[in-house]
Parts: structure tokens; sequence; C-alpha cells
């Protein structure tokens, strides 16, 4: 028929892209549900067997997993409120008329801490946040406040460089939803009001949700995953107190050598992201 | 010029006869056995610690000798396992294992490493005659590089726990020594230390190795306690093992605050600014803490062994072999083994002790002109006294250490009581072990 394409044609810009995908995508989820099924130890591959879910019963009813995914939600539920805080009123101060150049110098600079790698994030924490050496204690007046050996403190930590590495992602995010209002829209609406936040709540969040919801789904996803960053900072530490959930799948995986328990924390951590996902998705794309 | 060549020819001759590539008595020669495998490339993995440091900087005398090509990759202690582990279940590159004493288990069991005595029996011209095992001390050879009975590695990087003061600060407060006991340490030592944010004592204590290896059994041994009974089951309720527990939970608090955020690193540094007074450290650390480029105290430095307990001294015992990889191909396997007997040669073993290395060679420390490394007396004693299951050396290790790491970190933030730690420890542990066909007679209770 004219003007239908071909499957040849379809298979050839597709194709490429579908095999990548596979390769680097589907094959080792698919190789990580397979070994999340048998017994694989990396030291012990004499005895690979096949053990069904055994090893998701072990890590469902195992006390340290939940902890670990408690400690990796409570992270979630204060750094991301804080940078959805900061990064919303980065995004209207910049929102604002005026100062191009100021405002030009201040977009580009956003991008230097997202362009920071984790584990040069988390190495730059160790020098700043030394108790005896570090720059944060001497800023507070010579504090002698142990922030690497404390718990609580490193836990804090940790919340203050997720959001200071990812509050001008979500401001570089809803800048670009608020450049989406209609800017007559938005100028009648300041006619109609001088309530700053009756325009923010009726006329700008429409046009940010989107934005909004992309955020949640990728700090959620990006939370989630953390690794690299408390890795080279605390390494989990001290204790448990920061060992979140993707680094207790890398301790069981390559330091217990089990691979199939890590396959297995893996695969029901993928699960939580893609329900988490789905909510948010059908609770805001609704309010929309 | 004259003078020059005959300087370059003495030089030439004494580096040769340093490294056997000279004919000696029994007509061997390192360089003569090397001969086959010139321009073999041995991979090998080393850690960034100074007995590392030191076999580096002798290396070019042996290449230069061999045509061997020695491929350094370095990595820190806690992704060497890792590293190595992936390597060999991947069929890589490496030629040479570096193994710590705890993970010994492991790579003999999954016959990742060759046993010494088929190596030499595959290649019997390259052993060297003088290569002389019995000149090992029996412990550190047995425990390091040894497996059921069978010679695996030969010592390389060689620890022993021991006591580093700070004379300096122990005089100013009155002491003209360090303490005997674990107990005067704390009792006594302690609170006379502990003031104006100096502190007496830091012991290591870092969620890793170090909280299982440098913490925790460091103060079960010396009270009588230890992971495991007779039967390989957890022995840490015992009323020894309570008490060598409790008593580092009593200690914490002349220790610096987070001490549990403690490595090596951090631990070393801190008695190298002279803000800690005494630290019970590996043997490696020596050349870094009475280094004026690295320590503040250098002067003041003084080396004694680790303190008594209840049980005797039960020092620390730690260190690496290296053995010749099964995954190597012959050339390879040759070449390793070549590169392995020289590295850790009686004849190499002052200059690797000069440039900073702990050398596991008896007749090393008989020599004259030790007076300057303060730690040998201390150390050979240790090497006498040692305990080689301080840590359990089956191939469970790598699981256990994690749960006691875990429990063990969250007892010294007072999170659970000792009782309630090793309770848990107790149980995740003998979980492994059951696994793993320990009490079912699948395996026997070697240790």
């Amino acid at each position: 028929m004219r003007g239908q394409v071909s499957r040849k044609t379809v298979f050839a810009f597709i194709g490429p892209a579908v095999i990548g995908l596979a390769v680097v995508g589907i094959a080792p989820l698919l190789y990580a549900v397979w070994t999340s099924l048998h017994f694989y130890n990396l030291t012990k591959l004499k005895r690979v067997e096949f053990i069904g879910l055994e090893n998701y019963m072990t890590v469902l009813t195992d006390a340290v997993f939940w902890q670990a995914m408690g400690r990796t939600f409570f992270l979630l539920g204060t750094a991301l409120p804080l940078q959805l805080a900061l990064g919303l009123m980065i995004a209207l101060v910049l929102h604002q008329p005026g100062l191009t150049l100021i405002k030009t110098l201040c977009r580009l600079s956003l991008v230097l801490p997202m362009a920071t790698t984790y584990a040069v994030v988390g190495l730059l924490g160790q020098v700043m946040f030394n108790q005896k050496f570090g720059v944060v204690n001497q800023l507070l007046g010579g504090a002698d406040i142990n922030w690497i050996g404390d718990p609580e403190n490193a836990f804090a930590m940790i919340i203050f460089w997720d959001v200071w590495q990812w509050t001008p992602f979500v401001a570089l995010v809803l800048l670009a939803g608020l450049t989406m209002v209609p800017g007559e829209v938005e100028e009648a609406a300041r006619l109609e009001t001088k309530s700053k936040w009756t325009v923010l709540r009726y006329v700008q969040l429409p046009f940010l949700l989107p934005g909004l919801v992309a955020v949640l789904i990728l700090r959620t996803a990006d939370t989630l995953k953390l690794f690299d960053m408390v890795f080279t900072l605390t390494r989990g530490g001290p204790g448990s107190s920061t060992e979140f959930i993707s680094l207790m799948i890398q301790r069981v995986g390559f330091r217990g050598f089990d691979q199939g328990l890590a396959s297995a924390q893996a695969i029901i951590l993928l699960i939580i992201t893609i329900i988490l996902a789905q909510i948010y998705i059908r609770v805001f794309y609704k309010e929309v | 010029m004259k003078t020059l060549r005959n300087l370059l020819g003495a030089t030439a001759v004494s580096s040769m006869m340093a490294t056997g590539a000279i004919a000696d008595g029994h007509g061997w020669s390192l360089a003569e056995a090397a001969k086959p495998y010139a321009g073999t490339t041995v991979d090998v993995v080393f850690l960034l610690r100074p007995g590392y440091e030191a076999i580096e900087a002798m290396l070019p005398v042996f290449e230069e000798a061999t045509g061997i090509k020695i491929n350094i990759i370095k990595h820190p202690y806690e992704n060497a396992l890792g590293e190595q582990v992936r390597d060999f279940v991947a069929g890589g590159d490496l030629d040479i294992a570096l193994i710590d004493l705890v993970w010994m288990g492991n790579f003999a069991e999954n016959e990742w490493v060759l046993p010494l005595a088929d190596v030499q029996a595959k290649f019997p011209d390259i052993v060297d005659p003088t290569l002389d095992l019995d000149d090992f001390f029996p412990l550190v050879l047995n425990a390091f590089g040894g497996w059921n009975d069978t010679i695996y590695g030969l010592p390389v990087d060689n620890y022993s726990g021991l006591m580093f003061y700070n004379r300096c600060m122990l005089e100013e407060a009155g002491f003209d020594g360090p303490p005997s006991t674990w107990q005067e340490l704390k009792d006594v030592y302690g609170p006379a230390l502990t003031k104006d944010g100096k502190y007496a004592f830091a012991l290591q204590s870092k969620r890793n190795e170090t909280q299982s290896a440098d913490s925790f059994a460091r103060v079960l041994w010396p009270f009588g306690g230890s992971f495991l009974d007779e039967n390989f089951r957890s022995n840490l309720l015992s009323e020894e093992s309570q008490a060598g527990l409790q008593f580092r939970q009593d200690l914490m608090q002349y220790m610096p605050d987070g001490i549990v955020a403690y490595d090596h690193a951090e631990t070393v540094n801190a008695f190298s600014q002279g803000d800690v007074a005494m630290i019970t450290e590996w043997s490696a650390f020596y050349s870094s803490v009475v280094s004026a480029d690295t320590s503040k105290v250098a002067d003041c430095v003084e080396i004694a062994p680790e303190p008594m307990g209840p049980a005797g001294r039960k020092p620390a015992l730690g260190g690496f072999s290296m053995a010749v990889a099964s995954q190597a191909d012959e050339a390879e396997q040759a070449a390793a083994y070549l590169f392995i007997q020289w590295a850790t040669s009686a004849e190499n073993a002052r200059e690797y002790l000069e440039r900073g290395g702990v050398p596991a060679r008896q007749s090393v420390y008989q020599q004259d002109g030790l007076e300057a490394f303060k730690f040998v007396p201390a150390l050979v004693e240790s090497w006498q006294d040692g305990v080689p299951e301080f840590r359990p050396r089956f191939a469970e290790w790598p699981e256990i250490t994690e749960i006691v790491q875990e429990w063990g970190t969250k007892m010294m933030l007072g999170e659970v009581t000792t009782v309630e730690g090793a309770e848990e420890i107790g149980t995740r542990m003998e979980a492994v072990l059951d696994a793993a066909g320990y009490y079912s007679g699948d395996k026997p209770l070697a240790q």
C-alpha cells in the first residue's frame, strides 16, 4: 500500500534499539531472576542448585532487609520534600522577570552539583565533614561535631549531600514547567489577585504537575538505588545507620558473594519501585 | 671513567647476587631458571600498604634479571577479595592470588590456587634449592599459606598485632612503660591519659574486616573467649567471650568519639598526630608511624607486645600469602612461582624489611643491626604465641565476618547489649555453618 512503511524498514529502525535494550537491560534482568531462584554463591559455585522461592522468603522475613528499606524510605521522605520545596523556591525566583545575566549564571551553576560524580561527592563529604579539620565544623565556629562517627549525624550528612546534589535538578525541571505557563494567562491571573500563592496553586501548579511526577519517579528510583555517594562517604556506617537498600544488596552480593540472595533483594526492590511509580502516575495525573 | 665503570659493575654484580641471578653454590640461578619464561607477564593484585610498596620498589631488579614483567593491579584491602573472586570465577587474567589468611579456605576449596608442591613438581627447574620453607615462622607459613595441611602460598605481607605507644605522652602522665595487661590499660592508663581532647587508646572498629578482625576478635581471645567451641557452635555467650566484649564497651570511654568509624588510616593518623597515646595495630604500619614525613610523634614511638588478658597475650594475627593461580597458563604459572619465590626469599628479606615490609623469614630477625626496627622483638614474640584461628579460617568466613561486623558495631553503639549481639551473631553464624554442611557431617570441623 502506498504510504505504508514496509516491515523491513520498521525493523531496521526499531531493531537495533530493541536488541540493544535486550542485551543491556532485559538479559541481565532475566539472569538476575534466574540466580534469585538458585543457591548461587560465587565462592561455592560447585553447589549451585535450584531452590525455588527460598531466597525470596529469606528476604521477606529478614528484619535487616526491612530495616534497610525503612532507612531508605526515611531518607526519601526527608530529602525529597526538602528538594521539592527548595527547588520550587529557586525555580520561582529564577522565573521572575529581569536580571537576565544573573539568572543565566544561576541556571548554569545549578548544573554543577548534578554534574559532580556521586563518588566525588562522598569523598568531598569525608573531607568537609571531618571532625577535626573539616570546613563544616570550622564554619560552625570551631564546633566539635562528630559527623561521620555518630549515627544520627551521619544520616543528616547524607540528607544534606542528597539535597545539595539534587535540588538543582528539581529546580530546573520546575523552571521548565513554569516557562510552559502562557504569559497572558499568568498576567491575567496577577491582575485578578495579589496572592502569589493563589497564582501558584491555580495557574502555575497544573503546568508543574507533569514535571513534578517525573521528579517524584526519578528521585524515588534514584534514592532507592543510591549507592556511590554513601559508599564512599560512610560505607553504610557507623553501624547500619546509613546502610540503605542498595548498599545492603551490594554487601550481600559482592562481599558475602551470595548472588542468589542479592538478586532476590534486587528483584523485590525493582517491584517496589515499579509499584511506587504507578502510584505516582495514577494519583497525580488524576489531579491533572 | 674507569672508576665509574667499576662502580656500575660492582652495583650490577651486587644486584644480581641479591636476586640470586647468578649461579650460587647449588648451581641454580634465577636468571637461568627464568630464561624460558622471559617476556611472560604476570598479573597480581597488590594492596595499598607499605609492604607492597616495598616489593614494587625492589621489582626492577627482578624484572631485569628474569625478563618477566610483573603487572601490578592495586586495590584497597576492602576491594581485594571481591576483585579476585570475580576474576577467578570468570577465568580472568590473574596469575597470582593474594590471599589474606581468612580467605585461604575459599581459594583452596575452589581450587583457584595450586599447592606449592604441585607447582614445584611441575616445574622442578625453577625451584630455588635455598628456598628453605623451614626458615619461615611455622605459625605464619601454616596460617597464612596453608589449608588442610597443604601449603599453597608463601607469606609475603605479614602482620602481628603490636602495641604502638607514645613514650612522651606516657612519661608526661607519669608512666615509665606501657601497660602489661588490658585491665591495667583501662583502669590505670585510661583515666590518666584521657584529657584535654587527647585519648588513652583507639581501637579501630569500622564496620568492615576491621570491626571483626581488629576490634571484635581482639577482645575475645585474651579474655579466654572464641568465636566457636570445639563442636563449631557459637561460643560468644560464654562467660569469657562476654567478659571480653563487655571490656570493649567499658574501654570505649577512653577512646575518641566515633571510634566505630575509625579504620586503620584514622587510627594510625590519630596516633601519628599525637591525639591518642596507644593503639594496637598491625606491624605493617610501623614504617608510617616512625616516619617524620607522616608522623608528628615519630621520635616518641615505642613498640610493645599487645597487653595480656586473663587468658594470656593472644595477639592479633593477620597477613597475606601469594599463591600460583590454577587459571594461569603454564608459562605464567612458572613465572608467577619465580616471582613469589623471589619476593619471599631469605636473600631479599633484609631489603624488604628496610624498605618498609615485614618478612616472615626467621633468619632475617637473627641478623645484626636491626635496632632501628623497634617492632622486631614484639613481633617475634607474637609469632611464637599467636592464635592461627584468631579469625576462623574456613571458606564461610566472608559471610560470617559480615554478621560480626554488623552486630559487633551495634554492640559498640549501644543499640544492643553484648548478650543480645552475641545471640544474634551466634544464631546467624550457626545458620551459615549449618548450610555449609558442618553440622550434618558433610564437612569436617577443620580448624
